[in-house]
Parts: C-alpha cells; structure tokens; sequence
C-alpha cells in the first residue's frame, strides 16, 4: 500500500512539474492585463494612446497608469498593430527632446529606434510581414529610395512604445505633446503605396 | 531528487500516526481510483501554484549584479526566457528594449544591507555612457501622502555636478544641500532605479563593473 502511495506521489510530482511548465509558457498568452492586450484599445487611433503623461506644474500623473514602476521623466505612449490591416506606419518628427520607439510583440521587444537614426528631422518605422516587406521591396521606385526604416514582425500583433525623454521639469508639457504627435498609421494596401 | 521524494513519501504515513492509519485504511478500502485522483489533485495544486509564485514579483533568472545594482539586460529582448515574459505579462510592464536602453536597480547599499528608508545615503560617482539617463527611488506600496511631494528623483539634465564631472546624490529623510532626493517614506525599505537611455552598455552588460555605475554609500540612520 506504502508503495502504492508513494508512486502516486511521485505521478503527482511530475505532473506538477508538466503543469508548472505549461502555466508558465501559458501565461503570456492567457494574461488579460499584459501590454499588448491593454495597449489594442489604441488600435483606432492615429496617434500614440499615452499611457505615461508627465505631472506639469500643478497637474499631477494621471493615477490609473498601468505601467508598473514608470519613469518620472519619461512620457510613454502606445500604438497598438494589427498587421492584417495593413503595414503599420509610425512617423516621428524630431524635436529637441530625446524620443525613442520600441516595437514588441507577445515575445518580447523586436527593434528599437532613437531619433537619432532619424533623416532629415523625419524618422518612419514600417511595421509589416514578410510578405508585406517582400511587396514593398517589389514595388520601390529605384530613382526615389524610401527612407522608411523597414521591420518586419515576428508576429501580426503587437505595439509600439513612444518614449520621450523629459531631462527638466520644464520640458514635460513638451514630451507629452511630443509622445502625441507622433503618427500611428495603417498604411494602406501596397497598390496605393505605388501610385503615391 | 528521486531519492528525496521517496523519503518524503515514506516518512508521510509515519509521521501522521493514527489519522495516517485511518487514512490508509480508507486507501486501501477504495482503493486505484482515489490515489489516481491524489495524483492529479497533487500535480495541479503543486504546478498552479509553484507557476504562481515564479512568476510573481521579480524576474527569477537572467539578472547580472554590477556591485549594488542588478539589471535584467535581456528582459525586454527577444529571447526572453518563458518566466521573464510571463512575469511581464502579468504586470503588463513595457520593459527597455535593448537598442532603447537598460534599466538598473537597487535595494541594497555598497555593504549588502537593504536600503531603508530612515537612512541617509550618498549616491554618487559616474554612470556609464548614455544619451540621457534617470535615477529615481521608490518605496514599497503606495506613496505616503502627509509627505509632501518634492521630487522621485534626478535626471542627468537637471544634476548638480563638481567641476570633474562627478556628482552626489544625497538620499535622505530630511533636506540636504546639493542634490537632494527626499526619500518616499518615513521608515520601510526602498529601491532605486537607473535608467541608462540610448546606451551602449545595453548591448553587452559584461562591459559594465563596480567602476563605472554609481556607489551607494550609507552614512547613518535616524535613531
């Protein structure tokens, strides 16, 4: 009987071990409150949803944040993709204020930019599959190089983070509208992109 | 491993004494099917559970101690590991990614005791090269709210410097000349961060040691 109990004990010990496994590997998937799952209520707009907008003068940070520990300093945004639409297009203007746009997906951040990769005072990431990218290689003008920085993603969902740096209280008013200028779009089927 | 289960298996009947007799005794009366339900019952309590404490809290693997600080410098990369990403999944944090920068942080002094809060400490020294760089203290829990709200902490703009470039940070419950950071709470621990943006030792955290990130140095408590 001992015996008995004692290989159920053991069967019950590796299957936890098989459970803990897939809990852990499930989570991200599962998870209602991870980033990408919060950050698609910004998929309808064109303009990064602030997610970090920095306390100016008497307006204290927004309190509903849902970044855990945020950076003071550092005015976030998020645009959500859904890459079925269409490539997404994120298009940053460079100002004075250090900006940086990250892309992640469910398994992480795949590329990250600073404005200092920037042409011209205009940085454009494009977001797309790979065979979204090889359409766009296709369709290139060669008298006419495209400066977009091209990504092409791991998988169709996920977001890009805006980050715009703050270095004095000053500046904030400035990073929260910077985060907000910032251009979130879905670039429309490759044909139109050609005739442009 | 084996042999540890086995023995833990063994000394379960025996250390229970009469309720464990009575409980074998029942075993034994309905016998297969009520240790196959042990057996599931077991691995899913164990499994959920184990899973659950993981994952809660901080990332359990892939942190690199550089004197007092600790950074994660594959958190917000690709190839996170299964516990990592779950662990950002379920805070819904947005880590650095590592052309973006790398995030530092402390809850202990240069002499490995925690940081508390009733405690003045010098942070100071040099930072590793970065475009822009923040460094900011929290406590745990929500902040205190009959402190009054000064500042969370300095960025690399707005800091008093000596004339060779090095700087002091003074953390501290009561005001300070220079650099002063109030700290968040009365009494209780505390964490700092350093966020280094735009650096080239996101790329490889081997690069960094004890010399180049910022010493925290205690210099006495409150009674």
């Amino acid at each position: 009987m001992r015996l008995r109990l004692a290989y159920a004990t053991l069967a019950g010990l590796v299957l936890a071990g098989i459970v803990h496994i897939a809990a852990v590997l499930a989570i991200p998937r599962l998870a209602e409150t991870d980033a990408v799952t919060r950050a698609r209520t910004s998929e309808s707009l064109d303009h990064p949803q602030v997610i970090y907008a920095l306390s100016t003068g008497e307006t204290p940070a927004p309190q509903e944040v849902w970044l855990p520990i945020p950076d003071p300093a550092v005015a976030v945004g998020v645009c959500a993709f859904d890459l079925t639409d269409g490539p997404m297009r994120v298009s940053a203007r460079t100002g004075p204020l250090a900006l940086s746009l990250a892309a992640h997906g469910r398994q992480g951040a795949f590329y990250a930019v600073t404005d200092q990769a920037a042409v011209r005072g205009a940085l454009d990431l494009v977001i797309l599959t790979r065979a979204q990218y090889d359409q766009a290689l296709a369709d290139d003008d060669e008298n006419e190089p495209s400066r977009d920085v091209r990504i092409v993603a791991p998988e169709g969902r996920g977001f890009v983070v805006v980050r715009v740096i703050a270095g004095l209280p000053s500046q904030r008013e400035a990073a929260n509208a910077a985060v907000h200028a910032v251009n979130c779009t879905t670039d429309a089927a490759a044909d139109d992109s050609a005739k442009r | 491993m084996k042999v540890a289960l086995s023995g833990q298996a063994a000394r379960l009947p025996a250390s229970a004494g009469a309720a464990g007799g009575l409980v074998a005794r029942f075993v034994r009366k309905s016998g297969t099917p009520l240790l196959v339900l042990y057996a599931l019952a077991l691995g899913a309590v164990l499994g959920l559970a184990s899973a659950d404490w993981a994952t809660r809290g901080g990332y359990p693997f892939g942190g690199v101690h550089i004197g007092p600080w600790m950074a994660w410098p594959r958190a917000g990369a690709t190839g996170a590991d299964p516990y990592t990403r779950a662990v950002n999944a379920r805070r819904g944090e947005v880590p650095l990614a590592v052309g973006e920068g790398l995030l530092l942080t402390a809850a202990e002094d240069d002499e490995g005791r925690a940081l508390d809060a009733s405690c003045t400490y010098a942070i100071g020294g040099v930072v590793p090269p970065a475009r822009a760089w923040t460094l900011t203290v929290a406590g745990r829990g929500a902040r205190d709210p009959d402190r009054p709200h000064i500042r969370d902490g300095f960025t690399s703009t707005e800091i008093l410097r000596r004339q060779d470039g090095r700087f002091v940070i003074t953390l501290s419950p009561e005001a300070e000349p220079g650099n002063w950071l109030p700290s968040p709470r009365a009494t209780g621990p505390m964490r700092l961060a350093l966020r280094l943006y735009d650096t080239p030792a996101a790329a490889g955290v081997g690069s960094l040691d004890r010399s180049v990130v910022p010493s925290i140095t205690r210099k006495g408590c409150a009674p």
